[in-house]
């Protein structure tokens, strides 16, 4: 009784409010807009203006593109690029996978070893990208303090230059960012693992399918709408990454080693030229919303509602 | 096909071949992944003649515990450490509370344009931090809000509140509505259900959500190397980078200190609560 008439009494306009998703939702969209939204209309408006760092007066120009696309480190940007995330998505990818696949049939044993290798394999993902290019610059020492080097003399390689000719400092780039990301593809794909079901993995070895078939012919195509999945968040991530290079080469020698996201920095920080480096980013901003929409297109709406 | 079941003994070999195979995998991943971490903390633990020897001193006796206080004692390196654990902590608060609301507004309401506004929560989670600093460095330039820890938060919490929102409201569905409606009926304002229902019921995957928005935020660079030009405000990610490029070769054991001094706190709170983190990512990872 004593509720209900609280019930009828208690509709105050603050209830009211309440009884609408409005006011729930509402910071979230406030910070959101602050935060993303306005610098993303920004960063486009900007990269038709010739305005610099720090304010002043400005006009209206295409200027930044045709200079941006003119300009021969744009081709060089957009070759180092492809090579770092393609490099880097594949061998994230395929390490990953192999390493979920051992961390679950060892889980399934009641092994404690694939405990340990996957807390090993996360720690990686945990350190800040920053710290782990000042780590790999460590490992990758071309004085006498370097093991790597030690390591690849032993092996009869000789002195390998890591991080001192443009072409292995890009494939040591890659190699640490590889060790870096193969974490969450890792978990992505352990996760999809632990979705198969087990009556079809179970039906195959009764069938007298052997490991290799079961995994070919069950496991991948099973596995394949995750994969993909996987796939495009890794690869926005790699296209986005900018930390791990900066501390460990600078985006160097020369700009062997400057990916899209450092090239942006590098432009606007470093060469004070706002314009072709706002149009760069609106080219990341593009590569982002086309992964994004292939994303959300491959996501099965049922689990979106 | 060929005979569907194999006799025992041979299963039993199998099986036991199987085993070996999945340790001799372990051992290369845990000493592919473990390996460059324990160079650098043998490093930091290391002589200046030990650093350069051939062949490397694997472990360095007697361990030079003297660099770390070196490091301490010479480098802003714990200053950082607080500055970053004063960002890490205002970025989960804030991201919690706005994030749980959210979560609570999207779990229990249905409304027009729903399911596009989640999507749109989801999409900012891919854009590049470094594309929205840019223009947020010219704005808050203008508004002399540079080097201001209040407007960095702002940021933080942005950057994570796409991926705490998703999360959350994934555990909030989880709870049948029913349990709201019952208290409603009792009278029960909506805030209530939230605060004395929902909350308490929820507080694994609040903790969770914590620890992920922690470890997020704890790595986060690009935005404080934009936003903070102030050395005595950096946080421990642009602190090392600013400390690397003022390091020459010789001083490799002091960065490598400074290294493990300042990953220690993130691999221990990882160790200590992978389990929980795994759980959380993988059923992101599920729910998308």
């Amino acid at each position: 009784m004593a509720s209900q008439v609280r019930a009828v009494r208690g509709r105050s306009w603050a209830e009211r409010l309440a009884a609408s998703p409005a006011p729930w939702l509402a910071p979230l969209g406030l910070v959101l807009a602050i935060t993303f939204l306005y610098p993303i209309v920004e960063i486009i408006r900007l990269s038709f203006t010739n305005a610099s760092l720090t304010g002043g007066n400005y006009s209206y120009t295409l200027g930044s593109y045709a200079r941006l696309f003119g300009s021969p480190y744009f081709a060089s940007m957009v070759r180092v690029t492809v090579i770092f995330v393609f490099f880097s998505v594949v061998f994230q990818i395929l390490l990953g996978f192999l390493i979920a696949l051992a961390v679950d049939q060892g889980a399934r044993r009641g092994m404690r070893a694939s405990i340990v290798t996957r807390t090993a394999v996360l720690s990686a993902w945990a350190i800040p990208g920053v710290i782990i290019g000042i780590i790999w610059g460590i490992l990758y020492q071309e004085s006498g303090a370097g093991v790597l080097n030690y390591l690849a003399q032993l092996l009869g390689f000789g002195q390998i230059p890591f991080l001192s000719s443009p072409r292995a400092a890009l494939a040591s780039v890659t190699v640490a960012n590889i060790w870096r990301g193969t974490a969450f593809s890792m978990i992505l794909l352990y996760a999809g693992i632990q979705t198969l079901p087990a009556d079809v993995l179970e039906a195959a070895r009764v069938d007298g399918a052997n490991a290799w078939q079961r995994l070919t012919r069950v496991v991948v195509p099973l596995l394949a709408p995750i994969l993909l999945v996987t796939l495009v968040i890794v690869s926005i991530d790699t296209f986005n990454t900018f930390d791990m290079v900066l501390a460990l080469t600078g985006g160097g020698p020369g700009r062997a080693t400057e990916v899209i996201a450092l090239s942006i920095y590098d432009q606007i920080f470093q060469q004070f030229d706002l314009g072709p480096g706002a149009a760069t980013a609106v080219v990341l901003l593009a590569i982002n919303a086309i992964m994004t929409f292939v994303y959300l297109r491959l996501e099965r709406p049922e689990e979106l509602s | 096909m060929s005979t569907p079941y194999k006799p025992r003994a041979s299963r039993r070999r199998t099986e036991r071949l199987t085993r070996l195979w999945l340790y001799a995998a372990y051992t290369a991943i845990i000493v592919f992944f473990l390996f460059p971490i324990y160079w650098v903390l043998s490093m930091s633990l290391k002589t200046v003649p030990q650093l350069f020897a051939t062949p490397p001193v694997w472990f360095p006796i007697p361990p030079q515990f003297s660099n770390y206080s070196y490091v301490f004692e010479n480098t802003p390196i714990l200053r950082y450490l607080f500055n970053s654990a004063v960002i890490v902590a205002a970025t989960v608060f804030f991201a919690l509370l706005i994030a749980t609301l959210a979560a609570y507004g999207f779990s229990r309401f249905t409304f027009r344009y729903k399911r596009p506004s989640l999507l749109a929560v989801l999409a900012f989670q891919m854009i590049s931090p470094v594309v929205i600093a840019i223009p947020l460095y010219r704005t808050f330039a203008a508004l002399h809000l540079l080097n201001n820890y209040a407007s960095l938060v702002l940021v933080y919490v942005a950057v994570v509140l796409p991926f705490i929102t998703w999360f959350l409201k994934g555990y909030f569905d989880t709870i049948p509505y029913e349990v709201d409606e019952a208290a409603i009926v009792d009278g029960a304002t909506r805030w209530q259900v939230l605060t004395r229902i929902i909350l308490p019921v929820s507080a694994p995957g609040i903790a969770t959500a914590a620890i992920l928005a922690a470890v997020l935020s704890w790595s986060q660079f690009v935005i404080p190397f934009i936003l903070i030009d102030s050395p005595g405000m950096f946080p421990v990610s642009e602190g090392l980078v600013n400390l690397q490029s003022n390091t020459e070769s010789i001083t490799l054991h002091y960065l490598s200190a400074a290294s493990i001094v300042a990953i220690a706190p993130v691999i221990f709170i990882f160790v200590l609560l992978q389990r929980y983190i795994v759980s959380a990512l993988t059923s992101g990872a599920i729910k998308g």
